[in-house]
């Protein structure tokens, strides 16, 4: 350690050409997280993969045996319920990944302090996280969608954009997360989104059953909550049913998503920055 | 930005520098001027600024006033220009303890927009200057703390920065490495770096400082090279006494200063603090050269102010 090679010295003078441009610090947040992730993959992804499929077994296989034998709005009922699951699936990997995940690494593992030591900027940084959290989102959405096709459930063709849709609503949702994060002050408070928040959200958007036409409140509710129109466009999908209303879904996550970016990126820039 | 070494204005500029936090005046309207190639030690205790005045330089965090130039250019605003061309050794390590030692380099190599190949070149380039080529495939974890913090340095100069900031950088490491270390960085001055360190070592600051600036309660107090700074303001010997039952008649050449169980006497000459040490036989004395930690103990206190 007391001579340094002359190679060395030279090169550690010598000038580098940064790639300083958005797309290469997306990539470099993004690489980070995957190699971070993929290093105990299946430690990482077991357990949320398993958990879309254990709902699967029960309600879709076992209570799907005492549901109307038509299933519901045209699909069998493991279709039915499949639809919705693909979507769940990666609202929670997005979720959890910008919830407790960002909460970690911005308090305990000091991830982002070696980031803004860099050229990075905070939009970047998080735009990584989200696209990351979208990449794993429309992963998660196509090994649910395979396994439960195994398992009975029947789409059609048009099942091949479910990875979109998967990604678009772990996007989304990897905002949501981000902007609850920036408020939390210890990694306890989560529980109450979880429970508050994440679980109604599972239930009333129409995963398990058909929302519309029970009760009023119930629909003015569902159709507020951000996770019920990746599903009905999931579910658009699984049966090659396009109507109207579909496209209002698409446009409605959209907003959704622009809105929630737009949110997530403002008050991450305070947190980190403060 | 080719000729940022080249030039000889100042490569920092401060004028008023003020960071609140709520009430506290974390860094309270300091004045700065850092030449390149210098190294500049900021001491102080604890709660001082120090480490408040480096996240200002690296655009951690936005001033509250006054003003702040990097290489002639503002954090914040131009944070992407700056830092480019900065490197960080934060106090705490930061590594992605997931990763192993070749990994962690690599992936903040691309944060510091370097490609694959630049990078892996760097990388084992920078793991050999440090002696660490044979933990390339090692876990974080299983590395012990000079490796960790060896590699927190190399980690700050992918990018081949001009300007090394080091929080702490031997805190609670064993002789060996601190040498290791200090003798990495004096490396890196020779090759023209600018260094910025914030040490509680009064030996780390007078290694490798060219000027020392103690700081406290947000303000500079004191600055200047390390041997002159204990020069100007001390007598040249100490004579270091605990648990002294009473103070001893004094004859004039001699200053007294009484701090916790321990007394100071100094003077400019050693023979009347030999004598008095001889008279006092106490048993823990020590006659020694004063030196820069009496003088950041005149200046910061002697008792604990946190």
């Amino acid at each position: 350690m007391t001579a340094a090679e002359p190679t060395v010295l030279a090169d550690l003078r010598g000038d580098l050409r940064l790639r300083t441009n958005l797309f290469w610090s997306l990539y470099g947040v993004w690489y980070r997280h995957f190699r971070v992730y993929t290093k105990t993959l299946l430690a990482n992804a077991t357990p949320p993969l398993l958990e879309p499929l254990f709902f699967f077994t029960a309600v879709a296989i076992g209570l799907g045996n005492y549901v109307q034998p038509g299933g519901f709005e045209g699909l069998s009922y493991r279709t039915f319920v499949a639809s919705g699951l693909v979507i769940s699936s990666a609202m929670f990997t997005a979720i959890f990944e910008t919830t407790f995940g960002t909460f970690v690494r911005l308090v305990f593992q000091k991830t982002y302090d070696a980031m803004l030591s860099t050229h990075l900027r905070v939009p970047e940084i998080f735009i990584g996280e989200m696209l990351f959290a979208a990449t794993k989102g429309a992963v998660f959405s196509t090994v649910v969608l395979l396994v439960t096709m195994a398992f009975g459930a029947r789409p059609t063709a048009w099942c091949v954009l479910v990875p979109v849709v998967g990604l678009l609503t772990s996007y989304l949702f990897a905002a949501i997360g981000l902007i609850v994060t920036s408020y939390v002050k210890m990694i306890n408070n989560f529980s109450f989104f979880t429970t508050g928040v994440i679980t109604p959200l599972f239930f009333f958007s129409g995963t398990f059953f058909p929302i519309k036409g029970h009760y009023v409140w119930l629909d003015v509710l569902s159709n507020a909550l951000p996770l019920t129109h990746p599903i009905e466009i999931s579910r658009a999908l699984f049966e090659a049913h396009f109507t109207p209303a579909t496209l209002a879904h698409v446009a409605v996550l959209f907003a959704y998503i622009a809105v929630c970016h737009t949110l997530a990126l403002r008050r991450m820039t305070k947190r980190v920055l403060s | 930005m080719e000729d940022l070494a080249a030039h000889s204005a100042p490569l920092i500029v401060a004028r008023g520098l003020t960071k609140q936090f709520g009430e506290l005046k974390a860094v309270d309207g300091v004045d700065l001027d850092i030449a390149p190639n210098e190294c500049v030690g900021f001491l102080g205790p604890n709660g001082a600024g120090k480490t408040t005045l480096m996240r200002l330089v690296f655009s951690a965090i936005a001033k509250t006033a006054g003003e702040l130039t990097v290489f002639g250019l503002t954090p914040m605003q131009q944070r992407k220009q700056i830092n480019a061309h900065v490197g960080v050794v934060f106090q705490d390590n930061n590594l992605d303890e997931e990763l192993n030692a070749a990994e962690c380099l690599l992936v903040h190599a691309l944060y510091c927009g370097l490609d694959h190949r630049t990078a892996r070149r760097r990388i084992a380039a920078l793991l050999d200057w440090l002696s660490l080529t044979a933990k390339a495939d090692s876990r974080i974890r299983a590395l012990s703390g000079g490796m960790v913090r060896r590699l927190m340095i190399a980690r700050a100069l992918l990018n081949s920065p001009k300007l090394l900031i080091l929080d702490e950088p031997t805190t609670g490491l064993d002789p060996q490495v601190r040498h290791a270390i200090w003798a990495a960085l004096r490396d890196l001055k020779r090759q023209g770096m600018t260094i910025l360190l914030t040490t509680h070592y009064m030996d780390e600051a007078q290694q490798l400082s060219d000027r020392i600036l103690i700081m406290d309660r947000g303000r500079i107090i004191l600055s200047g090279p390390p041997n002159d700074l204990v020069e100007a303001h001390l007598e040249r010997y100490v004579l270091q006494v605990s648990g002294l039952p009473a103070v001893p008649r004094l004859d004039g050449d001699i200053r007294h200063e009484h701090a916790g169980d321990a007394d100071y006497f100094y003077a400019n000459t050693e023979p009347p603090l030999q004598a008095l040490h001889e008279r006092l036989a106490a048993k823990y004395a020590i006659l020694r050269h004063a030196n820069l930690e009496d003088v950041f103990l005149k200046f910061t206190g002697r008792g604990l102010n946190e």
